[in-house]
């Protein structure tokens, strides 16, 4: 086949598709070129460390391995086979060291360090060097989140790349020139962006290492437990380190097709969470004073009084961010057990969108995406970012619909905006349908759970084309897991109840929503389960301790329709969910078993179609297309009144709130991300914030019925008319019309 | 002062296909407005008229020898220690412009007249050594030659 090339290496003879780095046809044939700064996702080879020296028969000088391909005929000698590429890769590394501290025995990357490792195979094992070594301040904070250890550094600009090239945040740099470069941020700011992480994974060295993870651990004492992040539905592959029984640090498990080995902050930094001093440590009931803690038996027996004395008339919220085997037996035990079939989950996913599921990593190669919706698409699944990223840098042409679009619209015209894609005379949308490679995401609420965009896709023809695909982004992390499990564990519709003799608060996420607050008004009685005591007090008559994702065995069903499984990072300090619930499951006679694994068994027969665990693997596939069926043609319920006022001089703005990334409950535990959070400032249009005689930095008042609120202003050139946007935790109480005046 | 850098840096960008293209002039232009160097609040300037961002423009501006992150003096005096210019006694004229001026390489005169710095080549090797006084060449300096040089600065 000519696409492909015969090469010798070190005199054996290999066979790779042509293009293929050297690196990898090396690697292909178990031959190792060292490297330092190659790292193909951050882009091209830059050849700056020069660690990868080979000899090619026909070159005179020896050649930076990184910076070739395969070729034809091509005869490689690395330092195994060639004594010169060998005295070169020495010398490279003596040089290296010139002024690195070798200060391993304190230094947290010694025991898995690149530089360590490479040193002891292909270094010079002593030094020539007698002159002082260069010194910096350490350690710099780049931010409250990582460390510089400035001499450390061997300036493979690896750190750098990924912030100008992969994060295009562009804010970690090199300053100055040659041997006195140095890797730094602007002034004192700190490196604020929602992917910043990613360089201490980068990093060759300990230069760049984790606040977190500073002398926390050496490599020798951790277990490092695959799991899946349970931060948002993009279900990062991540491994947790653990010491002691502790969380000490979340990395990438680099999964080609959901994440390409790339973490937001958000996933790698929030686990401390799982130690906040106001975690629920003991069941709780309300008591004359409050909540009381209680043994585990009285609990239970607390729960089957609640249970029974609601007489059937029970709603359960869930958050869509259990395990779907917690859903399964929850399900199990108030459907199946006490026949209450009400459920409230603030999120709908559409199984029509299976139609055009795909690989994330299909956005990467795409030529046109279409983004449809108010919400950035970094605060709902941060990692999907990154893959819009890589397809405009590959060319891709990137359209955004909605209140800060490249093509405005109005806020909550998403779904209009998709029908008028798919009608046969949008420009637009006659792309869509004549490319191979065409994306669209809806990123925002309402929409029907992405039963819009599947119906849009459909009129587009995008299931015959693999390239094709649509993607929604839920708010909640297992959304349709658990959905599913519910409706699974128990065939019957059932009214909602009135009065509600009983609120079964499910999760952290439902127990801070409003609308379930709302709900528990209504309720004679409410157990919570939650995590923490400030979403417990106040209204629970029986509290029952949660566990975090990170402690949890189970599966979960990302964004793009794929099962993955959760493995128990930790111990959790309570009894997880499947323990009680199994429990007071037999107090009502229905089986259910404390095993996740056995849990998935019986509800992958019903709606995984017998998929087994084993299965899913340490990278979990996705399942095939399923042929396309018409969702309920739902009305648009969550789509706001398009109602923007005519006159914006004297009228109102539209509010429109969204929810940061950088934001949570788990996320407010954990002090070191606060600086990630958004500022206390509300956006204007350029139009608007002109006719109020507005600039960007002055306090402002947004009013609405007799609430106000005072916050800075920021004139976002790319926001429609008509709209104030700010984040949810400013917003307050304020409602959806709001004058806004300078303060 | 800010709104018609502004302005000008606009105008240069136009001569580019795209705005971070002009980065170098709109360094420049900063830079003398500035009084001769490059603060924060510079790079803050640029990096909004250029849609860039300040860390973008400081590993620029760090990069080169002729922007300077560091407030200077009225005059520069700026000597070529490369190659060319070290084999023909750079580091002489070098303590000698420090003998005349009282300060080190890289200081500036306390009155703020004269700031001194060695700098990599100036294209002016066939010439050496090169001097660069307020970025006009004297060529073939010699120790001998400094304190004239530093007579013409005044005061
Ligand atoms: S800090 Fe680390 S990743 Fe960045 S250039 Fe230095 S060695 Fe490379
Ligand atoms: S993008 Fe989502 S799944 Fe990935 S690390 Fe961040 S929060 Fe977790
Ligand atoms: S790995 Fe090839 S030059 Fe750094
Ligand atoms: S070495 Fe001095 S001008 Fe070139």
């Amino acid at each position: 086949m000519s696409d492909l090339v015969k090469l010798t290496i070190d005199d054996r003879e290999v066979e790779v598709a042509k293009g293929t780095g050297l690196v990898e046809t090396a690697a292909a044939a178990g031959i190792e070129i060292p490297v330092f700064c190659y790292e193909p996702r951050l882009g091209p080879a830059v050849g700056a460390c020069r660690m990868c020296l080979v000899e090619v028969e026909g070159m005179p000088k020896l050649q930076a391995g990184c910076t070739l391909t395969a070729q034809d005929g091509m005869v490689v000698h690395t330092a195994s086979t060639s004594a010169r590429a060998a005295e070169g890769q020495k010398g490279t590394l003596e040089f290296i060291l010139v002024n690195h501290p070798l200060d391993c025995p304190v230094c947290d990357k010694g025991g898995e360090c690149p530089l360590q490792d490479l040193t002891f195979r292909y270094g010079p094992g002593s030094t020539r060097m007698t002159f002082p070594k260069l010194t910096f301040d350490k350690p710099i904070p780049v931010s409250p989140l990582i460390a510089l250890d400035r001499e450390r550094c061997i300036l493979c600009y690896r750190c750098t790349r990924f912030s100008s090239d992969v994060a295009e945040d562009e804010q970690l740099i090199a300053r100055n020139r040659g041997a006195y470069s140095m890797i730094a941020t602007f002034g004192d700011e700190p490196y604020r962006a929602p992917f910043s992480g990613n360089v201490i994974e980068l990093c060759p060295v300990g230069a760049l290492t984790s606040t977190q993870y500073r002398f926390e651990a050496r490599p020798w004492e951790i277990q490092d437990v695959p799991t899946v992040c349970g931060l948002c539905p993009a279900g990062c592959n991540i491994r947790a380190t653990t010491r002691e029984g502790l969380v000490k640090r979340v990395q990438s498990r680099n999964h080609p097709e959901v994440d390409g080995g790339w973490l937001c902050d958000k996933g790698r930094f929030t686990f401390p969470h799982l130690r906040s001093d106001d975690r629920v440590r003991e069941p709780l009931v309300r008591g004359t004073v409050g909540l009381e803690p209680v043994s585990w038996d009285a609990a239970l027996d607390r729960a089957e009084e609640l249970l029974r004395g609601a007489q059937g008339k029970i709603v359960t919220a869930l958050s869509g961010s259990e395990t779907t085997e917690i859903a399964y037996g929850l399900g199990v035990l108030l459907r199946r057990g006490l026949g209450a079939h009400s459920a409230v989950l603030d999120e709908s996913t559409s199984a029509a969108l299976d139609a055009c599921r795909a690989p994330l990593s299909t956005i990467g190669a795409a030529e046109l995406v279409v983004v449809v919706g108010d919400d950035e698409v970094v605060d709902r699944a941060p990692i999907v970012d990154l893959w819009l990223r890589k397809a405009r840098r590959a060319g891709a042409e990137i359209v955004t619909i909605g209140a800060r679009g490249s093509v405005p619209a109005p806020v909550g015209g998403a779904a209009e905006a998709l029908r008028d894609l798919a009608a046969a005379d949008s420009e637009l949308g006659g792309r869509l349908r004549a490319s191979d490679r065409a994306i669209l995401v809806w990123s925002g609420s309402g929409g029907g759970g992405g039963a819009r965009l599947a119906e849009a896709a459909h009129a587009l023809g995008f299931e015959g084309k693999p390239g094709c695909a649509v993607f929604h982004l839920p708010a909640r992390a297992n959304a349709r897991g658990v959905a599913e499990a519910w409706a699974a564990a128990a065939d019957a519709d059932e009214a909602d109840p009135e009065p509600i003799g009983l609120l079964v608060v499910s999760g952290d996420e439902a127990a801070g929503d409003p609308s379930v607050r709302a709900l528990a008004e209504r309720a004679s009685t409410v157990i919570a389960i939650t995590m923490f005591h400030s979403l417990a007090v106040g209204w629970a008559d029986l509290v029952l301790p949660a566990t975090a994702s990170l402690e949890r065995e189970g599966t979960a069903m990302n964004l793009e329709g794929r099962v993955q499984r959760l493995r128990r990072a930790v111990t959790p300090p309570v009894p997880d969910e499947l323990a009680w619930l199994s429990k007071l499951a037999e107090r009502f006679g229905v089986a259910l078993s404390p095993h996740a694994a056995v849990v998935f068994e019986e509800l992958s027969g019903r709606i995984y179609g017998g998929l087994l665990l084993e299965q899913l693997g340490e990278h979990a596939g996705l399942p095939a297309r399923r042929p396309y069926e018409a969702p309920e043609p739902t009305p648009l319920a969550h789509s706001p009144e398009a109602n923007v006022p005519e006159d914006h001089f004297v009228g109102t703005l539209r509010l429109l709130r969204y929810t940061p990334l950088f934001s949570g409950h788990q996320v407010e535990r954990v002090p070191e991300l606060q600086f990630q959070r958004p500022e206390r400032e509300v956006a204007l249009s350029t139009v608007d914030a002109d006719r109020r005689g507005i600039a960007t930095g002055d306090l402002v008042s947004l009013r609405s019925n007799g609430t106000s609120v005072e916050l800075r202003a920021r004139v976002d050139a790319r926001l429609v008319e008509g709209v104030a946007r700010l984040a949810d935790e400013h917003a307050a109480h304020l409602h959806a019309d709001v004058e806004v005046v300078k303060a | 002062m800010s709104p018609t850098l502004h302005d000008e840096i606009r105008e240069v960008v136009k001569e580019y296909p795209e705005p971070r293209s002009a980065i170098i002039p709109a360094l420049r232009l900063a830079q003398e407005r500035h009084g001769g160097w490059l603060p924060d609040e510079a790079f803050r300037q640029v990096a909004e008229a250029l849609d860039v961002t300040p860390a973008y423009c400081v590993s620029i501006a760090s990069f080169y020898d002729m922007f300077h992150t560091e407030p200077v003096g009225r005059h520069l005096v700026e000597v070529c220690t490369n190659v060319s210019c070290a084999v023909s006694g750079a580091q002489r004229v070098v303590e000698a412009f420090e003998r005349e001026l009282g300060v080190h390489a890289g200081e500036t005169t306390e009155d703020g007249n004269v700031t001194l710095r060695t700098v990599e080549c100036l294209g002016g090797c066939g010439w050496a050594t090169v001097v660069a006084v307020d970025n006009r060449h004297h060529l073939r300096v010699q120790a001998g030659d400094v304190g004239g040089i530093v007579k013409e600065l005044g005061e």
